[in-house]
């Protein structure tokens, strides 16, 4: 058996339905990124937004899929998942190896990636825009850890906000202080701003 | 700004991004549920969970909150706390609905105003915790109301409507609110959670507030309650009052809907039912579930590509909305019944088209119906995919032929492909 043949229509994102694809393995807070950014966006005042994460058996280090789907001007109505971002934001450098993640990047995608060094062009799929993050060593720097290893989710949609100008360190800390309380909100913002400042072109 | 641009904007401020799971918690909180009894289940748990914490951090004065060993036992206390005169509330998911299924029966005998959510699963085996609403279907027969919600919102709004509905003294029958597993209950979208005071004005009055219609046992008042009946007592005249409650509740469902557009300003058709773009159409679908909303998606794409198609957004699975579903086959010459659900050895595909096969049947309504069956056990459906669902319908109005591949009648959709 193989799987089914998954055509891929007319892009939503033409209707003004900004499709983002998270690529992450277990543990490194990509799920709850999904749903963090459709907090922000909303906050900013996009008209809707829905987080999707595809729930299997997931396990510590295992690869696992999020998406998110944005909008400034409409009601979103579908529920499946994206096979056509238009940008992907890869918490683990060695996810871009497998088939399943490589495959979706488009020649338009945008590609963030959790990366302390520029990417080898060479072994990616063709694509115009790439921005790397070194998350992983900011969440060490700032010791923003949990027992599974550093929270990524904060430092990646901190960068994802600065290229895209989707929504500010004052939108994100807003939400962070709703969700997780004015305790916990100071390291969050400090780790957010700290991402803002050293995203780059890689 | 107009009102309708004015509401938008009172609705986007005032909403927050939950999950499916979570807009029912908070619905749960609105009714001001004074019993909620509990045990975990995927993907239903973060329900109850969610309702602990609200209990626990004093959100909710009063609640009672149960744990209990087993789905049966859930049943079994609600039974009893609803009995004693409480507004109650528990959620299941797919095994634990089974489980639950002596006392589900009971909950309906007995006429109790029950509310329960359901974030609908395949059944096992295999194992599955993905949508699929066979678990709601599977208990078609119990007495009790169910209905499908296709989105977060409609998650939240249902269960405040329900109340309205069950504790109606002309209906008294529970109800089942259903949305499907991890497509609703686990992915995220602005809800609406509506002002405390708004909502108390909606809902009918607290069993210890005055104005309750329900009955309730009362030490003061003894009575007895679910004896022996033999044969030649009323035991046949209560089932028939049972049908003839299911049946009138469809009138009142419709007068809440109304109520509610009023005051909070969100409309669902006329209750039981939603059309959307049937007017004009040759060809309609029915669907229901969160299938619903993105197929309103694809009809609006096929409609741009000129394309005559429409749909009928099935509300309620019980009572069962015949009016309408003949009021909607009248309008098109080929209607799909889409079934995210089965029904094994039907002669006339999954249990939704059954019905409407029937309901359709000495009616005089020439319309053709082609049977539909999709994503079960969670299989992704995608929009090129109902786009494609509705393009065999229009093909099968141009060719006034069947599709080849049918099994037994029935189009499975979605099938992976076997080499």
């Amino acid at each position: 058996m193989k799987n089914q043949k998954r055509k891929v229509g007319k892009k939503v994102s033409e209707n003004g339905t900004i499709e983002i694809s998270f690529a992450g393995r277990g543990g490194q807070t990509a799920v709850t990124a999904s749903k963090l950014l459709a907090q922000f966006v909303y906050e900013k005042g996009f008209r809707d937004a829905i987080a999707i994460p595809i729930i299997g058996a997931e396990r510590r280090g295992a690869p696992i899929s999020a998406f998110t789907k944005i909008s400034k001007t409409q009601q979103i109505k579908t529920y499946d998942s994206v096979v056509n971002p238009d940008y992907m934001v890869v918490f683990d450098i060695s996810l871009l190896q497998i088939p399943k993640f490589k495959n979706v990047i488009k020649p338009k995608t945008t590609l963030l990636v959790n990366s302390d060094k520029a990417l080898d062009r060479d072994k990616l799929p063709q694509i115009e825009k790439i921005y790397i993050i070194d998350a992983t060593g900011i969440c060490i720097e700032h010791k923003f850890m949990l027992s599974s290893g550093p929270i990524l989710n904060i430092p990646m949609l901190s960068a994802f906000g600065k290229i895209t100008g989707f929504y500010d360190l004052n939108t994100m800390e807003k939400v962070i202080k709703e969700e997780f309380g004015d305790k916990k909100a100071d390291l969050n913002i400090e780790v957010a701003r700290a991402a803002f400042n050293s995203v780059k072109e890689g | 700004m107009t009102e309708a641009e004015q509401r938008d904007f009172i609705q986007k401020k005032e909403s927050k991004i939950l999950k499916g799971n979570i807009a029912a918690a908070y619905a749960a909180k609105s009714a001001r549920v004074q019993v909620i009894s509990a045990y975990p289940i995927t993907p239903q748990t973060t329900v109850v969970e969610k309702l602990s914490e609200f209990v626990d951090g004093g959100l909710m004065p009063g609640t009672q909150y149960i744990k209990v060993e087993s789905e049966h036992s859930v049943m079994a206390s609600i039974v009893g706390a609803s009995i004693a005169g409480t507004r109650t509330f528990t959620a299941t998911s797919g095994q634990g609905l089974f489980y639950m299924n002596e006392m589900i029966h009971w909950a309906a005998g007995a006429r109790l105003p029950i509310v329960t959510t359901l974030a609908s699963r395949g059944p096992a085996p295999p194992w599955n915790i993905w949508a699929d609403y066979f678990d709601v279907i599977n208990a078609r027969d119990t007495g009790w109301m169910s209905a499908f919600c296709s989105t977060h919102q409609e998650i939240y709004d249902e269960i405040l409507m329900s109340y309205k509905v069950t504790e109606n003294p002309d209906v008294m029958l529970p109800k089942f609110v259903a949305y499907g597993g991890f497509v609703l209950s686990h992915t995220s979208k602005p809800v609406m959670i509506e002002e405390q005071d708004l909502v108390d004005k909606f809902l009918p009055p607290l069993p210890d507030e005055e104005g309750w219609e329900h009955i309730f046992i009362d030490p003061e008042r003894p009575m007895m309650h679910g004896n022996l009946i033999m044969p030649s007592g009323f035991y046949m005249e209560f089932r028939m009052k049972i049908h003839d409650a299911m049946v009138r509740a469809k009138e009142k469902i419709k007068k809440v809907a109304e109520e509610f557009e009023r005051m909070f300003g969100r409309s669902y058709g006329n209750g039981l039912v939603q059309e959307y773009k049937l007017d004009g159409a040759d060809v309609g679908i029915v669907i229901y579930g969160d299938l619903a909303l993105q197929m309103e998606q694809a009809v609006d794409e096929l409609r741009d590509e000129g394309y005559k198609v429409g749909m009928l957004k099935l509300r309620y699975f019980r009572p069962f909305p015949e009016e309408d579903i003949r009021k909607a086959a009248k309008k098109v010459k080929v209607l799909g019944v889409v079934d995210r659900a089965t029904a094994f050895g039907s002669p006339t595909g999954g249990p939704v088209s059954s019905e409407v096969k029937s309901t359709l049947h000495n009616s005089g309504i020439e319309t053709k119906v082609l049977p539909m069956i999709s994503g079960l056990g969670g299989r992704e459906v995608t929009l090129e995919q109902q786009k494609d669902q509705l393009k065999i319908l229009v093909k099968m109005n141009e060719t006034g032929e069947l599709p080849d591949d049918l099994l037994y009648g029935t189009l499975w959709h979605g099938k992976l492909e076997v080499e």
